[in-house]
């Protein structure tokens, strides 16, 4: 393509026959992904709406403990762990997979090939996380955090990722000659990444636990980089194409792009390991993961700009694109999380915010504003073009990003004060006005819930606002679907139709 | 070899309307964008050599820094001596004494009730540093067949804290009730008998064994 030529003009009409001829080859590149991506689309879309009414019940039962309380089945302990377990392997990582294939064939340039695979794949990856969430509702989840699917759902699980990964290298293999986009590098990375690290995590852990010290490093380091090593890749994998595939602009620089990428796959391995400030961990352990941490800046800084850079003079454009909306929103969170994430690793900060709300703000900072938002940009993209169907209606897609957009903002704003005060609170010292001497405050434990309480209802609240976000959106995927294709109009939707922009690519 | 899509796609109106696939330009990087990327890489650097506790795997504490700082010294959590005695004895003393402590009648004396090792740690601490030869009469029973060798610079050259920890431990194992003994006695016998360089032999150690 014309790589040389950076003028927003050519880059928006270039040569008409090329043009046509590149549409028509990304035309039957999307058809034959079509099966597969849109298995897993649909699997994700259950998963999402299952995991939301697991998370709404949990966070009921924070402040209204009695609520289902009779429900065996449905005990904090359990739905809480579903939650997580639904949301995480259950929609983030079937959206994962439907935007990693989808977007692994398109910059291959290659036709989906072995689709067996994927179909065998996406069975069993999702028969595997039902057995899991059933058993761990049955009350057979393993102590292990991230890992609490029972032993008896995991080697399928495994099965179906070795699966994908091994199609992904396929594609990749095939592909045509010619520069590797960024994307790419960070989905060949990801897809390669998470099977080793699930792997190595299951048999350390489950199969033949290692002992001691070892125990909760091979644990820290295998959830936080199922964060920054599997979903963060995808995700700026999804960024780095829809922002400058929808503005029709270059991303800014190739060497911030790679500066972002080997720094992350450099320092990010080491960083889960400030989950055991405190923790009986060699002295040495615990400092490289904070260090890892700290330098995680790097690669943050250099995504954000190259990112802020290629978007500057184009915000106009955040009117009347849903995928911009959405995944500028997720890139924006991406940025602030990870500031706040290689902060929270600093041991006077990690003494305050560590074991509170603080921390479970945090990660639905990455994980939903972040992750989940840049999915939802990358599927009102990619549906139209899997199924030849516009999405039918602007007022959803509006309900949907500001319902989920303002409740996460409540969400992670409330959590994290209320974690702050939690911490306060925990370790507050008090001075003996005789003796002058400076004791820890031995604080009473229901005084601090009850302090943590209004944001914990906070937290509740948006639990509702998403909901009607979520709703909003599987509503208007199956309306989309069933609305009959003479009726589904040529017109891409804009969210504001009268703003005085050129026609949406979204 | 790939999957059959035969038909020719007609593109569907997305696909009319999108724009090129994306690529790069090549902008460098500000140079102080990668100043302020090595000052956080030196600065990290610093860190990690300050709070290492000098990359010893006992070392918990991270504020513990300069060099020389030994596993077991006051950096380190203190060892239970029963628990370093115990791999010592299996590492090193079964063959003989075996784990039961009932060593093998006629040949390896018993450890277990025996009155050399629950009685005066005198005697016990001068076999262990430099061995013991000859016949010796054990809880009643006779022994010398074989010889007992030296742990101290002797032998296997052992310091005064693993000689004391294994003692401690085969003093309070299989029912046996005696004091620790502590790694200062150990240093005060072997000053006493810095001199001796041979193997000592029971009626040598009568005075302490009979004191008891």
């Amino acid at each position: 393509m014309s790589s040389a030529d950076s003028s927003l003009a050519a880059s928006l009409k270039p040569g008409p026959a090329e043009a046509t001829a590149e549409r028509a080859l990304l035309s039957e590149i999307d058809v034959s992904t079509r099966r597969p991506v849109f298995f897993f689309l649909c699997a994700a879309l259950v998963w999402l709406l299952a995991g939301t009414a697991f998370a709404l019940i949990a966070s009921f039962k924070l402040h209204n403990p009695a609520f289902l309380g009779q429900a065996e089945w449905l005990t904090f302990g359990n739905v809480r762990t579903a939650h997580l377990n639904s949301v995480v392997y259950g929609w983030a990582t079937n959206a994962a997979f439907a935007v990693a294939i989808w977007l692994m064939a398109r910059l291959s340039r290659a036709q989906l090939r072995h689709l067996g695979i994927l179909d065998v794949a996406g069975l069993f990856w999702n028969v595997g996380v039902a057995i899991g969430v059933v058993g761990i509702l049955r009350g057979d989840s393993t102590s292990i955090e991230w890992l609490e699917f029972p032993a008896y759902a995991t080697p399928v699980l495994f099965v179906a990722y070795a699966l994908i990964g091994l199609w992904a290298i396929i594609t990749f293999r095939f592909r045509q000659p010619g520069h590797v986009y960024v994307s790419q590098w960070y989905l060949l990375a990801a897809l390669f990444w998470f099977p080793w690290l699930y792997s190595i995590a299951q048999i350390m852990l489950v199969f033949a636990p290692a002992r001691g010290a070892v125990q909760p490093l091979v644990n820290w380091w295998f959830a936080h980089n199922v964060l920054g090593l599997w979903f963060t890749p995808i995700g700026l994998a999804s960024i780095y194409y829809f922002l400058p595939k929808v503005l029709g602009k270059p991303i800014h620089s190739y060497y911030l792009s790679a500066l972002g990428f080997w720094s992350l796959a450099l320092f990010y391995n080491w960083a889960g390991v400030h989950h055991l400030i405190g923790g009986p961990e060699p002295a040495w352990v615990i400092t490289a993961g904070i260090v890892a941490s700290l330098l995680m800046v790097i690669p943050v800084v250099a995504t954000g700009i190259n990112h802020h850079v290629t978007m500057v003079g184009s915000f106009g454009r955040l009117k009347d694109s849903p995928t911009l909306r959405f995944i500028v929103f997720g890139g924006v969170s991406y940025t602030l999380t990870s500031l706040i994430g290689s902060a929270m690793a600093v041991r006077s900060f990690n003494e305050l915010a560590h074991f509170t709300h603080f921390t479970v703000a945090h990660a639905h900072h990455g994980l939903y504003a972040f992750f989940t938002m840049v999915m939802f940009g990358a599927i009102y993209y990619m549906m139209p073009r899997l199924t030849g169907r516009e999405w039918p209606s602007a007022p959803l897609i509006s309900v949907h990003f500001w319902f989920c957009a303002v409740g996460i903002t409540i969400y992670v704003v409330g959590l994290k004060i209320g974690g702050l005060i939690q911490g306060w609170e925990m370790i507050a010292t008090t001075t003996d006005p005789q003796t002058g001497e400076v004791a820890l405050r031995v604080p009473l434990f229901l005084d601090i819930v009850k302090h943590t309480l209004p944001y914990l209802v906070s937290r509740s609240l948006a639990g509702v606002m998403i909901t009607i976000g979520h709703l909003a959106f599987a509503v208007h995927f199956v309306w989309m679907l069933l609305q009959p294709r003479a009726v589904a109009g040529t017109q891409p939707v804009r969210l504001s139709p009268d703003a005085a922009l050129p026609a949406s690519r979204a | 070899m790939s999957d059959a899509h035969p038909d020719p796609v007609e593109p569907t109106p997305a696909h009319q309307r999108e724009n090129p696939e994306p690529h790069e330009q090549q902008h460098f990087p500000s140079l102080l964008l990668l100043f302020l990327c090595s000052v956080l890489v030196f600065s990290s650097a610093l860190y990690l050599q300050r709070y290492s506790g000098n990359f010893d795997p006992l070392v918990y504490n991270e504020e513990v820094q300069g060099t020389g700082v030994a596993a077991g010294s006051g950096a380190a959590a203190a060892a239970d001596p029963v628990v370093v005695g115990k791999k010592l004895y299996v590492q090193n003393c079964v063959t003989c004494h075996q784990a039961t402590g009932q060593g093998l009648p006629g040949t390896y004396p018993p450890l277990a009730g025996s009155d050399w090792v629950v009685g005066n740690e005198e005697a016990i601490i001068r076999i262990l540093i430099h061995g013991l030869t000859g016949p010796v009469k054990v809880s009643g029973m006779d022994y010398g067949s074989a010889a007992m060798p030296a742990f101290g610079p002797l032998g296997s050259n052992w310091k005064d804290e693993k000689i004391a920890h294994v003692l401690t431990y085969i003093r309070q194992e299989w029912g046996n009730k005696a004091p620790p003994v502590t790694p200062e006695t150990v240093a005060r016998v072997r000053a006493a008998t810095a001199n001796r360089g041979k193997a000592w032999t029971a009626p040598e150690l009568a005075e302490f064994h009979e004191s008891k």
